[in-house]
């Protein structure tokens, strides 16, 4: 246990930024030895503000909202603190978790209501919160104190220790911001951390391979505020009041402008923008009155000089002056790992599924049945349906009428993610990819052990779902260097199978593809039918979208072919080509006679 | 106060807004940002209008263009420093941008002029205007007026020139629109001239009615991002109208009730809003393609 612990310290002390860590000796020396008490004051508002950061970064950085009730979380956990402790006289350890709680269970009350909503609306009613929590603590004059707020909140005290204003109080809140930093770190670190990528950058993606999308924004939406409230509670203390002005706009805007500055993902850039914009006011003091002009200024500058944060800057700086070399090539498992597992018991049957577009009738009552080893084709003119049934089943759209029974369950009209949980894989008709993540990582992110990544050995687990990754993208015979590739950069052919190998690491008993051999050449053709063909002999069942009979003749075992949402023909390859329906379909009534286009 | 003259104040104070709106929606519409600092543009317009005043001697009339000119012209200036070296960044870095200028507008403002409220030049000399037995207060009448002109015409020259055609292509699909030949970044500097002249004419029509003080764009702005919310994102009626709603709030039910419970209520219904309409009140009801 304590080894495993001591494995664990190093292995968080290695991934520090040594660049970092000297900013952090730094700050303790200064802190210690040259801050004089108004200094250390704002070394204090500083800690806090990273904390309440660092918050705010689950929320824009990683679920990409932009919300704009961090600051209503924050004045939550500012008025709860200040009200238990001066008319309840509580100690801090229940006073601090109760400001955690109360702004988490404000985050998610408000939560169902709010984040379906998108971009603009939601930024729009997250500000209608945070001005509806200012109007109801200036009006509210018994319980808030109305606009001249609420005094004489004491300082903590811990185990008996009164901590007074000064070093005692920095080195807990400093404490605090390491502790959540650390939590932080280690939460989106590793396999997690991918998952939480594709759901911002990705979400149908992410859906597909079993990621609850919306379950993670709203983990992220309560997360980020009870280290508001937790930043406010500790806001209180220090200043002794709390006021209405902890509700205001600038408390937000100044949020948000620290997380912008410092960088939106990075726990550092969390510390670093709020370190810095708490003291450039103070820098531009000489300014007089024009000191918060030049605060603007300098802020501009900031922006226009490090769009992506000053972390993001010293990223592409330490990649200038020392170009890292690429990483190894990733260590790839034996096949049997990934690729080629045997699947449960498969028995799908779709029954008179029905799907409306406004007046016209997409999908009507069609009906068909698959079980393991089987591959089926679909196949139809454009608009005849095949893509909206594919959506159907994977609960991409909802349908009208009709069940969907997978091996004795209903699962017509599921979420997506649940579906894809039950084993049904799926890949999209143009390839939706994280692209600003390697062919590697977008396949590691739907691994198993991505999807149930635990707190522990975050780096771990990503190594671990990276072999199981590069296996299923060489079973498909992508190279190593493609799989290091960033995915906006590769090639259409590698683009398709690299979605393949996402579905497949989900580890599907049920794979649906949506014209997977468009846009790929002939050898790319033959190596992805000898690849599927393999996964049907190896008991998975397979429904394909393809308008080559030539791709499907040596692949399919049954075809079902569509026209306006209905179907008009099933059966073996040859007995649907030579269909008098199906050539009516394709080439219309009259082409019989004189032959194909 | 009568309940014309709250009307007809709540009218004015709804079409100030819907100008500082409508110059948010074009930004909006054209670089898919948010301009953070559209109220602080107006309230420079206030302010410039206040000096152009104590300067010389010119009627109401006459200092609206030059006023609106020469915020169009720093409508540009604005442009190239908030947005266009960071044209490539996501929407957010441009919020803070404008955020940052929003400061720099402020600070320019109480640096010159002091935090204390000031009174703007009036848009028409003399008193209320009596029509048929009924006491109408000029200033709001003229506001009004004012903002419907200004509507019109840019109504007229978005849909009916070929200036106007180029600027919404260019607002519907900057990359199309510099595939057939329109300068996209020359129509981006238009619309950022267009809208903060608009701005600066809500600035003129708010300082004299109102008062202009430094302080006061973070709240014109507030109240302009939920016209333009309400409304239904990047529509120019919605905007409109959800000015409209807006004013309703502060006037007439802040007269019956009390400015904070205004407030209050105020946010409260778009909350109610979206909740029933995720898209605003006039905003598309139909859901994303898969």
């Amino acid at each position: 246990m304590a080894t495993a612990w001591r494995r664990h310290v190093a292995r968080v002390a290695a991934g520090l930024n040594p660049l970092y860590a000297a900013g952090a000796v730094f700050l303790v020396v200064y802190a210690q030895v040259f801050a004089n008490s108004y200094d250390q004051r704002v070394l204090a508002i500083a800690g806090i503000y990273a904390l309440l950061v660092i918050g705010y970064q689950f929320v824009f950085g990683h679920a990409g909202a932009l919300s704009l009730a961090q600051a209503a979380f924050f004045g939550l956990g500012a008025y709860v603190t200040a009200l238990l402790a001066t008319r309840l006289g509580w100690p801090f350890l229940v006073t601090f978790p109760a400001s955690l709680g109360a702004a988490a269970a404000l985050a998610a009350l408000v939560a169902l209501p709010v984040l379906r909503l998108e971009s603009h609306y939601f930024a729009l009613a997250t500000l209608a919160i945070g001005q509806a929590a200012l109007a109801a603590a200036v009006n509210w004059e018994s319980l808030t104190g109305g606009s001249v707020g609420l005094g004489g909140v004491p300082p903590p005290s811990l185990f008996g220790f009164a901590i007074a204003p000064g070093t005692r109080m920095l080195v807990l809140i400093w404490g605090l911001v390491a502790i959540g930093g650390a939590v932080a770190w280690l939460l989106i670190r590793g396999p997690r951390g991918l998952a939480i990528r594709a759901a911002r950058e990705a979400p149908m993606a992410a859906g597909a391979v079993g990621i609850d999308t919306g379950r993670m924004r709203f983990t992220l939406f309560v997360l980020g505020a009870a280290y508001g409230g937790g930043a406010g509670a500790l806001h209180a203390h220090l200043l002794g009041v709390v006021s209405p002005e902890v509700l205001r706009l600038p408390v937000m805007v100044s949020c948000l402008a620290m997380t912008i500055i410092g960088g939106r993902t990075r726990v550092a850039g969390a510390i670093i923008g709020a370190l810095l914009l708490v003291h450039l006011p103070e820098w531009f003091r000489f300014a007089e009155r024009y000191g918060p002009l030049v605060y603007g200024l300098a802020l501009l500058a900031t922006i226009v000089v490090a769009p992506d944060g000053l972390t993001g800057a010293a990223t592409r700086l330490r990649q200038f002056l020392w170009p890292e070399s690429p990483p190894p090539p990733p260590e790839i498992l034996p096949r049997a790992v990934g690729l080629f597992h045997a699947p449960a018991e498969i028995d799908l049957k779709v029954i008179e599924l029905s799907k409306q577009f406004g007046g016209v009738a997409a999908v009507r009552e069609v009906s068909f049945a698959l079980r393991g080893g089987e591959i089926i084709g679909l196949i139809g003119p454009n608009g005849s349906g095949k893509t909206t049934i594919l959506n159907l089943i994977t609960g991409t759209e909802r349908p009208d009428g009709g069940k969907i029974v997978l091996n004795g369950e209903d699962i017509a009209g599921w979420n997506p993610h649940r579906i894809a949980r039950r084993g049904i894989g799926r890949a999209f008709q143009t390839p939706i990819l994280v692209e600003s993540m390697t062919a590697l990582d977008n396949v590691a992110l739907a691994t198993h052990t991505a999807v149930t990544a635990g707190l522990s050995y975050p780096g771990r687990r990503l190594a671990a779902a990276r072999a199981e990754a590069a296996s299923l993208l060489g079973g498909l015979e992508i190279e190593s260097s493609a799989m290091q590739r960033w995915a906006a950069d590769l090639p259409h052919g590698v683009r398709r199978r690299v979605e393949i190998a996402r579905a497949l690491a989900a580890r599907p008993r049920i794979l649906v593809l949506d014209e997977p051999a468009a846009g790929l050449d002939e050898a790319e053709r033959n190596a992805l039918r000898t690849a599927l063909r393999d996964l049907a002999a190896q008991g998975m069942a397979l429904i394909v979208i393809e308008h080559d009979f030539h791709f499907l003749s040596g692949l399919a075992s049954r075809l079902i072919c569509l026209d306006a949402g209905q179907v008009i023909a099933q059966g073996t390859v040859e007995a649907v080509r030579r269909d008098k329906l199906v050539e009516a379909a394709f080439f219309g009534p009259t082409a019989g006679a004189d032959g194909a286009p | 106060m009568s309940a014309i003259q709250l009307t007809a104040n709540g009218l004015a104070l709804g079409a100030s807004y819907a100008l500082v709106a409508l110059g948010f929606v074009l930004i909006v519409n054209a670089t898919g940002a948010v301009n953070f600092a559209q109220g602080d543009l107006a309230v420079a317009g206030g302010f410039l209008t206040v000096a152009l005043a104590g300067a010389m001697n010119l009627p109401g009339g006459v200092l609206l263009p030059i006023a609106m000119a020469a915020m169009a012209g720093f409508g540009v200036v604005f442009a190239y420093l908030a947005y266009f070296p960071l044209r490539r960044q996501p929407p957010a870095t441009v919020f803070i941008s404008t955020i940052a200028l929003g400061i720099v507008l402020e600070n320019g403002a109480n640096g010159l002029f002091g935090a204390a409220p000031r009174l703007g030049p009036p848009l028409l000399p003399g008193g209320p205007v009596e029509l048929s037995g009924l006491v109408l207060p000029r200033q709001s009448l003229a506001i009004v007026a004012v903002t419907c002109v200004a509507i019109a015409g840019l109504h007229l020259v978005l849909m009916h020139t070929q200036f106007g055609r180029r600027l919404r292509a260019t607002a519907q699909d900057a990359e199309m629109a510099r595939a057939v030949g329109i300068p996209v970044g020359v129509m981006i500097a238009w619309t950022f001239a267009l809208a903060t002249g608009l701005a600066g004419a809500a600035g003129m029509l708010l300082s004299n009615q109102f008062f202009v003080a430094p302080g006061d764009g973070t709240n014109l702005m507030l109240k302009a991002y939920i016209a333009v919310t309400i409304g239904g994102w990047g529509r120019v009626w919605g905007a409109v109208a959800g000015a409209l709603i807006v004013a309703f709030f502060e006037t007439i039910v802040a007269v019956l009730l009390s400015q904070s419970a205004a407030e209050m209520l105020l946010y409260l219904a778009v909350l109610g809003v979206l909740g029933l309409r995720p898209r605003g009140l006039f905003g598309e009801t139909i859901g994303r393609r898969a």
